[in-house]
Protein backbone atom coordinates (compact mmCIF):
# COMPACT_ATOMS: atom_id res chain seq x y z
CA UNK A 1 0.00 0.00 0.00
CA UNK A 2 1.53 3.33 -0.97
CA UNK A 3 1.56 6.35 1.29
CA UNK A 4 -1.36 8.09 -0.44
CA UNK A 5 -3.51 5.04 -0.05
CA UNK A 6 -2.62 4.85 3.59
CA UNK A 7 -3.90 8.38 4.15
CA UNK A 8 -7.03 7.78 2.06
CA UNK A 9 -7.66 4.58 3.98
CA UNK A 10 -7.41 6.48 7.24
CA UNK A 11 -10.15 8.91 6.19
CA UNK A 12 -12.27 6.06 4.85
CA UNK A 13 -11.88 4.25 8.14
CA UNK A 14 -10.78 1.11 6.38
CA UNK A 15 -7.26 0.57 7.76
CA UNK A 16 -6.33 -2.62 9.59
CA UNK A 17 -4.46 -2.64 12.90
CA UNK A 18 -1.15 -3.16 11.10
CA UNK A 19 -1.79 -0.37 8.66
CA UNK A 20 -2.70 2.00 11.49
CA UNK A 21 0.61 1.19 13.15
CA UNK A 22 2.40 1.84 9.88
CA UNK A 23 0.61 5.21 9.63
CA UNK A 24 1.65 6.14 13.17
CA UNK A 25 5.24 5.18 12.41
CA UNK A 26 5.37 7.27 9.24
CA UNK A 27 3.87 10.26 11.04
CA UNK A 28 6.84 10.19 13.39
CA UNK A 29 9.58 9.50 10.86
CA UNK A 30 8.51 11.00 7.55
CA UNK A 31 8.05 14.78 7.73
CA UNK A 32 6.61 15.19 4.24
CA UNK A 33 4.09 12.47 4.95
CA UNK A 34 3.15 14.04 8.28
CA UNK A 35 2.66 17.47 6.65
CA UNK A 36 0.47 16.01 3.94
CA UNK A 37 -1.60 14.07 6.44
CA UNK A 38 -1.98 17.04 8.78
CA UNK A 39 -3.07 19.27 5.90
CA UNK A 40 -5.91 16.92 5.00
CA UNK A 41 -6.91 16.53 8.64
CA UNK A 42 -7.01 20.30 9.00
CA UNK A 43 -9.08 20.62 5.83
CA UNK A 44 -11.58 18.16 7.25
CA UNK A 45 -11.76 20.03 10.55
CA UNK A 46 -12.17 23.36 8.76
CA UNK A 47 -14.96 22.09 6.53
CA UNK A 48 -16.76 20.55 9.49
CA UNK A 49 -16.58 23.71 11.55
CA UNK A 50 -17.79 25.76 8.62
CA UNK A 51 -20.72 23.42 8.11
CA UNK A 52 -21.62 23.50 11.81
CA UNK A 53 -21.75 27.27 11.69
CA UNK A 54 -23.96 27.17 8.63
CA UNK A 55 -26.34 24.78 10.32
CA UNK A 56 -26.51 26.93 13.43
CA UNK A 57 -27.25 30.00 11.33
CA UNK A 58 -30.04 28.04 9.68
CA UNK A 59 -31.49 27.09 13.08
CA UNK A 60 -31.29 30.72 14.19
CA UNK A 61 -33.33 31.59 11.09
CA UNK A 62 -36.01 29.10 12.13
CA UNK A 63 -36.11 30.76 15.54
CA UNK A 64 -36.73 34.20 14.06
CA UNK A 65 -39.78 32.77 12.27
CA UNK A 66 -40.97 31.29 15.56
CA UNK A 67 -40.45 34.46 17.64
CA UNK A 68 -42.31 36.57 15.12
CA UNK A 69 -45.26 34.26 15.59
CA UNK A 70 -44.88 34.51 19.36
CA UNK A 71 -44.83 38.32 19.35
CA UNK A 72 -48.18 38.32 17.68
CA UNK A 73 -49.69 36.30 20.52
CA UNK A 74 -48.15 38.47 23.21
CA UNK A 75 -49.21 41.70 21.57
CA UNK A 76 -52.75 40.40 21.30
CA UNK A 77 -53.16 40.13 25.02
CA UNK A 78 -53.86 43.79 25.82
CA UNK A 79 -56.66 43.59 23.34
CA UNK A 80 -58.01 40.48 25.02
CA UNK A 81 -57.84 42.21 28.39
CA UNK A 82 -59.65 45.19 26.96
CA UNK A 83 -62.25 42.88 25.51
CA UNK A 84 -62.81 41.14 28.84
CA UNK A 85 -63.12 44.51 30.50
CA UNK A 86 -65.73 45.55 27.99
CA UNK A 87 -67.41 42.29 28.74
CA UNK A 88 -67.69 43.10 32.43
CA UNK A 89 -69.14 46.51 31.81
CA UNK A 90 -71.42 45.52 29.01
CA UNK A 91 -72.63 42.42 30.87
CA UNK A 92 -75.66 41.28 29.00
CA UNK A 93 -74.72 42.87 25.73
CA UNK A 94 -71.84 40.36 25.57
CA UNK A 95 -73.32 38.21 22.88
CA UNK A 96 -74.43 41.18 20.90
CA UNK A 97 -70.94 42.59 21.01
CA UNK A 98 -69.30 39.57 19.47
CA UNK A 99 -72.10 38.53 17.19
CA UNK A 100 -72.19 41.96 15.73
CA UNK A 101 -72.03 41.38 12.01
CA UNK A 102 -70.81 44.89 11.29
CA UNK A 103 -67.21 44.53 10.39
CA UNK A 104 -65.06 46.23 12.98
CA UNK A 105 -61.89 46.86 11.04
CA UNK A 106 -60.24 48.76 13.87
CA UNK A 107 -60.65 45.80 16.13
CA UNK A 108 -59.28 43.41 13.54
CA UNK A 109 -56.38 45.73 12.96
CA UNK A 110 -55.59 45.94 16.66
CA UNK A 111 -55.77 42.18 16.97
CA UNK A 112 -53.35 41.62 14.14
CA UNK A 113 -50.87 44.44 14.14
CA UNK A 114 -47.52 44.09 15.84
CA UNK A 115 -44.50 46.10 14.72
CA UNK A 116 -42.11 44.01 12.69
CA UNK A 117 -39.05 42.84 14.54
CA UNK A 118 -35.75 44.51 13.84
CA UNK A 119 -34.03 41.72 11.95
CA UNK A 120 -31.69 43.76 9.81
CA UNK A 121 -29.60 45.59 12.34
CA UNK A 122 -29.14 43.77 15.65
CA UNK A 123 -28.39 46.22 18.43
CA UNK A 124 -26.07 45.61 21.32
CA UNK A 125 -27.08 47.94 24.10
CA UNK A 126 -24.34 50.15 25.44
CA UNK A 127 -22.53 50.38 22.16
CA UNK A 128 -20.15 53.30 22.26
CA UNK A 129 -20.24 54.38 18.71
CA UNK A 130 -23.79 55.12 17.73
CA UNK A 131 -24.14 55.58 14.04
CA UNK A 132 -27.32 56.78 12.43
CA UNK A 133 -28.54 53.28 11.63
CA UNK A 134 -28.05 52.12 15.21
CA UNK A 135 -29.83 55.18 16.57
CA UNK A 136 -32.72 54.66 14.16
CA UNK A 137 -33.22 51.01 15.06
CA UNK A 138 -32.75 51.72 18.76
CA UNK A 139 -35.57 54.26 18.58
CA UNK A 140 -37.62 51.70 16.68
CA UNK A 141 -37.05 48.99 19.27
CA UNK A 142 -37.76 51.45 22.07
CA UNK A 143 -41.05 52.31 20.36
CA UNK A 144 -40.12 55.98 20.10
CA UNK A 145 -41.76 56.17 16.69
CA UNK A 146 -41.59 59.93 16.16
CA UNK A 147 -37.83 59.83 16.58
CA UNK A 148 -37.55 56.61 14.58
CA UNK A 149 -39.41 58.18 11.67
CA UNK A 150 -37.11 61.18 11.62
CA UNK A 151 -34.00 58.98 11.74
CA UNK A 152 -35.25 56.54 9.11
CA UNK A 153 -35.96 59.43 6.78
CA UNK A 154 -32.43 60.73 7.30
CA UNK A 155 -31.01 57.26 6.83
CA UNK A 156 -32.96 56.82 3.62
CA UNK A 157 -31.36 59.97 2.20
CA UNK A 158 -27.88 58.81 3.21
CA UNK A 159 -28.07 55.13 2.32
CA UNK A 160 -31.18 54.47 0.30
CA UNK A 161 -31.52 50.80 1.21
CA UNK A 162 -34.99 49.47 0.33
CA UNK A 163 -35.51 47.76 3.70
CA UNK A 164 -35.39 51.18 5.40
CA UNK A 165 -38.58 51.98 3.50
CA UNK A 166 -40.17 48.90 4.93
CA UNK A 167 -39.37 49.86 8.52
CA UNK A 168 -40.37 53.44 7.85
CA UNK A 169 -43.77 52.20 6.70
CA UNK A 170 -44.25 50.20 9.88
CA UNK A 171 -43.38 53.31 11.88
CA UNK A 172 -45.92 55.35 9.92
CA UNK A 173 -48.55 52.74 10.72
CA UNK A 174 -47.75 53.13 14.40
CA UNK A 175 -48.26 56.86 14.01
CA UNK A 176 -51.60 56.19 12.35
CA UNK A 177 -50.47 57.62 9.01
CA UNK A 178 -51.77 54.76 6.90
CA UNK A 179 -52.10 56.54 3.58
CA UNK A 180 -48.37 57.27 3.53
CA UNK A 181 -47.50 53.82 4.85
CA UNK A 182 -49.58 52.11 2.17
CA UNK A 183 -48.00 54.08 -0.61
CA UNK A 184 -44.47 53.25 0.58
CA UNK A 185 -45.35 49.57 0.93
CA UNK A 186 -46.93 49.46 -2.53
CA UNK A 187 -43.71 50.78 -4.06
CA UNK A 188 -41.61 48.47 -1.93
CA UNK A 189 -43.56 45.43 -3.15
CA UNK A 190 -43.46 46.61 -6.75
CA UNK A 191 -39.68 46.86 -6.52
CA UNK A 192 -39.51 43.30 -5.26
CA UNK A 193 -38.01 44.16 -1.85
CA UNK A 194 -36.50 41.37 0.19
CA UNK A 195 -39.16 41.53 2.88
CA UNK A 196 -41.94 41.53 0.30
CA UNK A 197 -44.14 38.97 2.03
CA UNK A 198 -43.86 40.91 5.26
CA UNK A 199 -44.72 44.07 3.41
CA UNK A 200 -47.88 42.46 2.00
CA UNK A 201 -49.07 41.62 5.48
CA UNK A 202 -48.58 45.16 6.70
CA UNK A 203 -50.11 46.61 3.56
CA UNK A 204 -53.18 44.43 4.10
CA UNK A 205 -53.49 45.85 7.62
CA UNK A 206 -53.07 49.43 6.47
CA UNK A 207 -55.77 48.93 3.84
CA UNK A 208 -57.95 47.61 6.61
CA UNK A 209 -57.53 50.85 8.50
CA UNK A 210 -58.23 52.79 5.32
CA UNK A 211 -61.43 50.73 4.90
CA UNK A 212 -60.16 49.44 1.56
CA UNK A 213 -61.44 45.95 2.28
CA UNK A 214 -61.15 44.51 -1.23
CA UNK A 215 -57.56 45.67 -1.54
CA UNK A 216 -56.80 44.21 1.84
CA UNK A 217 -58.34 40.88 0.88
CA UNK A 218 -56.35 40.92 -2.30
CA UNK A 219 -53.04 41.26 -0.42
CA UNK A 220 -54.02 38.57 2.07
CA UNK A 221 -54.87 36.20 -0.76
CA UNK A 222 -51.48 36.82 -2.36
CA UNK A 223 -49.82 36.11 0.96
CA UNK A 224 -51.75 32.85 1.32
CA UNK A 225 -50.77 31.82 -2.19
CA UNK A 226 -47.12 32.26 -1.24
CA UNK A 227 -47.64 29.78 1.55
CA UNK A 228 -45.12 31.37 3.86
CA UNK A 229 -45.09 34.31 6.24
CA UNK A 230 -48.24 34.82 8.37
CA UNK A 231 -49.95 32.01 6.56
CA UNK A 232 -52.41 31.12 9.31
CA UNK A 233 -53.02 34.69 10.45
CA UNK A 234 -53.79 35.74 6.87
CA UNK A 235 -56.28 32.91 6.40
CA UNK A 236 -57.93 33.74 9.71
CA UNK A 237 -58.19 37.42 8.91
CA UNK A 238 -59.48 36.79 5.40
CA UNK A 239 -62.19 34.56 6.82
CA UNK A 240 -63.30 37.33 9.16
CA UNK A 241 -63.38 39.87 6.34
CA UNK A 242 -65.55 37.64 4.17
CA UNK B 1 -41.50 10.81 7.74
CA UNK B 2 -40.08 7.79 9.52
CA UNK B 3 -36.65 7.54 11.13
CA UNK B 4 -35.08 5.54 8.31
CA UNK B 5 -36.06 8.13 5.73
CA UNK B 6 -34.78 10.95 7.92
CA UNK B 7 -31.46 9.21 8.45
CA UNK B 8 -31.11 8.59 4.73
CA UNK B 9 -31.79 12.29 4.09
CA UNK B 10 -29.29 13.33 6.74
CA UNK B 11 -26.67 11.16 5.09
CA UNK B 12 -27.26 12.98 1.83
CA UNK B 13 -26.61 16.21 3.74
CA UNK B 14 -30.16 17.32 3.09
CA UNK B 15 -30.78 20.49 5.10
CA UNK B 16 -34.52 19.88 5.27
CA UNK B 17 -33.96 16.78 7.34
CA UNK B 18 -32.06 18.89 9.88
CA UNK B 19 -34.92 21.38 9.96
CA UNK B 20 -37.41 18.55 10.49
CA UNK B 21 -35.43 17.22 13.43
CA UNK B 22 -35.10 20.71 14.89
CA UNK B 23 -38.78 21.56 14.59
CA UNK B 24 -39.96 18.09 15.50
CA UNK B 25 -38.15 17.68 18.80
CA UNK B 26 -37.42 21.17 20.09
CA UNK B 27 -40.20 21.63 22.64
CA UNK B 28 -39.96 18.06 23.88
CA UNK B 29 -36.20 18.35 24.25
CA UNK B 30 -36.54 21.62 26.17
CA UNK B 31 -39.00 20.00 28.56
CA UNK B 32 -36.73 17.00 28.97
CA UNK B 33 -33.58 19.07 29.50
CA UNK B 34 -35.14 21.68 31.78
CA UNK B 35 -34.43 19.26 34.63
CA UNK B 36 -30.82 20.33 34.32
CA UNK B 37 -31.15 24.01 33.63
CA UNK B 38 -33.84 26.58 33.01
CA UNK B 39 -31.58 28.85 30.98
CA UNK B 40 -33.08 29.01 27.51
CA UNK B 41 -29.86 29.94 25.72
CA UNK B 42 -28.02 27.00 27.28
CA UNK B 43 -30.82 24.64 26.26
CA UNK B 44 -30.80 26.08 22.76
CA UNK B 45 -27.03 25.63 22.43
CA UNK B 46 -27.13 22.06 23.64
CA UNK B 47 -30.12 21.16 21.49
CA UNK B 48 -28.39 22.52 18.38
CA UNK B 49 -25.11 20.78 19.23
CA UNK B 50 -26.95 17.52 19.84
CA UNK B 51 -28.55 17.66 16.39
CA UNK B 52 -25.20 18.42 14.78
CA UNK B 53 -23.54 15.51 16.59
CA UNK B 54 -26.41 13.25 15.55
CA UNK B 55 -25.97 14.45 11.98
CA UNK B 56 -22.22 13.83 11.94
CA UNK B 57 -22.66 10.39 13.46
CA UNK B 58 -25.28 9.63 10.82
CA UNK B 59 -22.76 10.65 8.13
CA UNK B 60 -20.24 8.30 9.73
CA UNK B 61 -22.76 5.48 9.29
CA UNK B 62 -23.39 5.09 13.01
CA UNK B 63 -27.15 5.26 12.61
CA UNK B 64 -27.37 2.76 9.78
CA UNK B 65 -28.47 -0.05 12.04
CA UNK B 66 -30.03 1.99 14.78
CA UNK B 67 -31.46 0.04 17.70
CA UNK B 68 -34.28 2.19 18.95
CA UNK B 69 -35.50 5.52 17.67
CA UNK B 70 -33.80 8.59 16.30
CA UNK B 71 -35.39 10.51 19.15
CA UNK B 72 -33.69 8.30 21.75
CA UNK B 73 -30.39 8.80 19.98
CA UNK B 74 -30.85 12.58 19.88
CA UNK B 75 -31.92 12.88 23.49
CA UNK B 76 -29.11 10.61 24.68
CA UNK B 77 -26.65 12.80 22.80
CA UNK B 78 -28.11 15.86 24.48
CA UNK B 79 -27.96 14.17 27.86
CA UNK B 80 -24.32 13.27 27.31
CA UNK B 81 -23.61 16.96 26.69
CA UNK B 82 -25.66 18.08 29.68
CA UNK B 83 -23.54 15.83 31.90
CA UNK B 84 -20.41 17.41 30.53
CA UNK B 85 -21.79 20.82 31.32
CA UNK B 86 -23.21 20.07 34.75
CA UNK B 87 -20.71 17.57 36.01
CA UNK B 88 -21.97 17.56 39.55
CA UNK B 89 -25.58 16.79 38.70
CA UNK B 90 -26.81 13.36 39.60
CA UNK B 91 -28.02 11.25 36.77
CA UNK B 92 -31.75 11.11 36.51
CA UNK B 93 -33.03 7.82 35.23
CA UNK B 94 -34.85 8.19 31.96
CA UNK B 95 -35.73 5.94 29.14
CA UNK B 96 -33.55 8.12 26.93
CA UNK B 97 -30.43 6.06 27.07
CA UNK B 98 -28.26 4.89 24.28
CA UNK B 99 -24.83 3.36 24.65
CA UNK B 100 -22.35 5.17 22.39
CA UNK B 101 -19.11 3.64 21.20
CA UNK B 102 -15.77 5.46 21.43
CA UNK B 103 -16.01 7.03 17.99
CA UNK B 104 -19.51 8.33 18.58
CA UNK B 105 -18.41 9.82 21.89
CA UNK B 106 -15.44 11.46 20.17
CA UNK B 107 -17.83 13.12 17.70
CA UNK B 108 -20.10 14.34 20.50
CA UNK B 109 -17.11 15.72 22.42
CA UNK B 110 -15.78 17.40 19.34
CA UNK B 111 -19.06 19.16 18.55
CA UNK B 112 -19.57 20.13 22.17
CA UNK B 113 -16.08 21.58 22.49
CA UNK B 114 -16.04 23.33 19.12
CA UNK B 115 -15.37 27.00 19.72
CA UNK B 116 -15.39 28.02 16.10
CA UNK B 117 -12.69 27.99 13.45
CA UNK B 118 -9.16 29.28 14.01
CA UNK B 119 -7.74 31.98 11.75
CA UNK B 120 -5.96 29.35 9.69
CA UNK B 121 -9.12 27.28 9.36
CA UNK B 122 -11.06 30.33 8.20
CA UNK B 123 -8.41 30.98 5.58
CA UNK B 124 -8.58 27.39 4.48
CA UNK B 125 -12.35 27.55 3.95
CA UNK B 126 -12.05 30.88 2.19
CA UNK B 127 -9.63 29.39 -0.31
CA UNK B 128 -11.60 26.18 -0.56
CA UNK B 129 -14.52 28.24 -1.84
CA UNK B 130 -12.34 29.54 -4.64
CA UNK B 131 -11.84 26.04 -6.03
CA UNK B 132 -13.88 24.89 -9.01
CA UNK B 133 -17.21 23.09 -8.51
CA UNK B 134 -15.77 19.69 -9.29
CA UNK B 135 -13.00 20.00 -6.74
CA UNK B 136 -15.32 21.27 -4.05
CA UNK B 137 -17.70 18.44 -4.68
CA UNK B 138 -15.11 15.70 -4.56
CA UNK B 139 -13.45 17.08 -1.42
CA UNK B 140 -16.78 17.57 0.36
CA UNK B 141 -17.93 14.08 -0.53
CA UNK B 142 -14.71 12.66 0.84
CA UNK B 143 -14.00 14.75 3.95
CA UNK B 144 -17.49 15.84 4.98
CA UNK B 145 -19.91 13.26 3.74
CA UNK B 146 -17.43 10.48 4.48
CA UNK B 147 -17.79 8.63 1.19
CA UNK B 148 -15.06 6.21 0.14
CA UNK B 149 -13.20 6.90 -3.11
CA UNK B 150 -14.98 3.96 -4.65
CA UNK B 151 -18.38 5.38 -3.71
CA UNK B 152 -17.41 8.77 -5.13
CA UNK B 153 -16.45 6.99 -8.30
CA UNK B 154 -19.98 5.67 -8.77
CA UNK B 155 -21.66 8.90 -7.57
CA UNK B 156 -19.72 10.96 -10.10
CA UNK B 157 -19.96 8.36 -12.83
CA UNK B 158 -16.28 7.49 -13.27
CA UNK B 159 -15.34 3.96 -14.13
CA UNK B 160 -11.94 3.91 -12.54
CA UNK B 161 -11.10 4.57 -8.93
CA UNK B 162 -7.67 5.93 -9.89
CA UNK B 163 -9.28 8.79 -11.78
CA UNK B 164 -11.00 9.89 -8.59
CA UNK B 165 -7.82 9.42 -6.61
CA UNK B 166 -5.70 11.57 -8.86
CA UNK B 167 -8.44 14.16 -9.22
CA UNK B 168 -8.58 14.45 -5.44
CA UNK B 169 -4.78 14.86 -5.26
CA UNK B 170 -4.89 17.59 -7.88
CA UNK B 171 -7.61 19.43 -5.96
CA UNK B 172 -5.62 19.28 -2.74
CA UNK B 173 -2.62 20.60 -4.58
CA UNK B 174 -4.60 23.54 -6.00
CA UNK B 175 -5.89 24.32 -2.54
CA UNK B 176 -2.37 24.34 -1.09
CA UNK B 177 -1.23 26.64 -3.85
CA UNK B 178 -4.12 29.02 -3.30
CA UNK B 179 -3.35 29.23 0.40
CA UNK B 180 0.33 29.85 -0.23
CA UNK B 181 -0.34 32.45 -2.87
CA UNK B 182 -2.65 34.38 -0.59
CA UNK B 183 -0.11 34.14 2.20
CA UNK B 184 2.57 36.05 0.41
Amino acid sequence: MDKHELINGYFEGSLSENQLEELARLLKTDTAFATDFEFQKELQRSLKKEERQEIKAMFAGLNIEATTAKTRVVRMRPWLIAASFALLIALGSWLLFFNNTDLNTDQLYAANFAPYENVVHPIERGEQLKDLKTRAFTAYEDQDYMLALKLFEELQIQQGDPYIDFYEAVVLMQLNRHQEAASILETYIKNDGQLKDRARWYLALSYLKLRAITKSEDQLQKLIDRNGFKQEAAKELLKKLD
Amino acid sequence: MNDQQLIAQLKRRDRNALKDVYRGYKSEFFRFASRYTKADDTLEDIFQDAIIALYENALAGKLDHLNGSLKTYLFSTGKFMLFKKFRDTKEIATEETYVFDQKEKAVIDDVYEDEGPSEYQKKMVENFKKLGDKCREILELFYLQGLKLEEIMSVQGYDNKNVVKSQKSRCLKSLKELIQRNDG
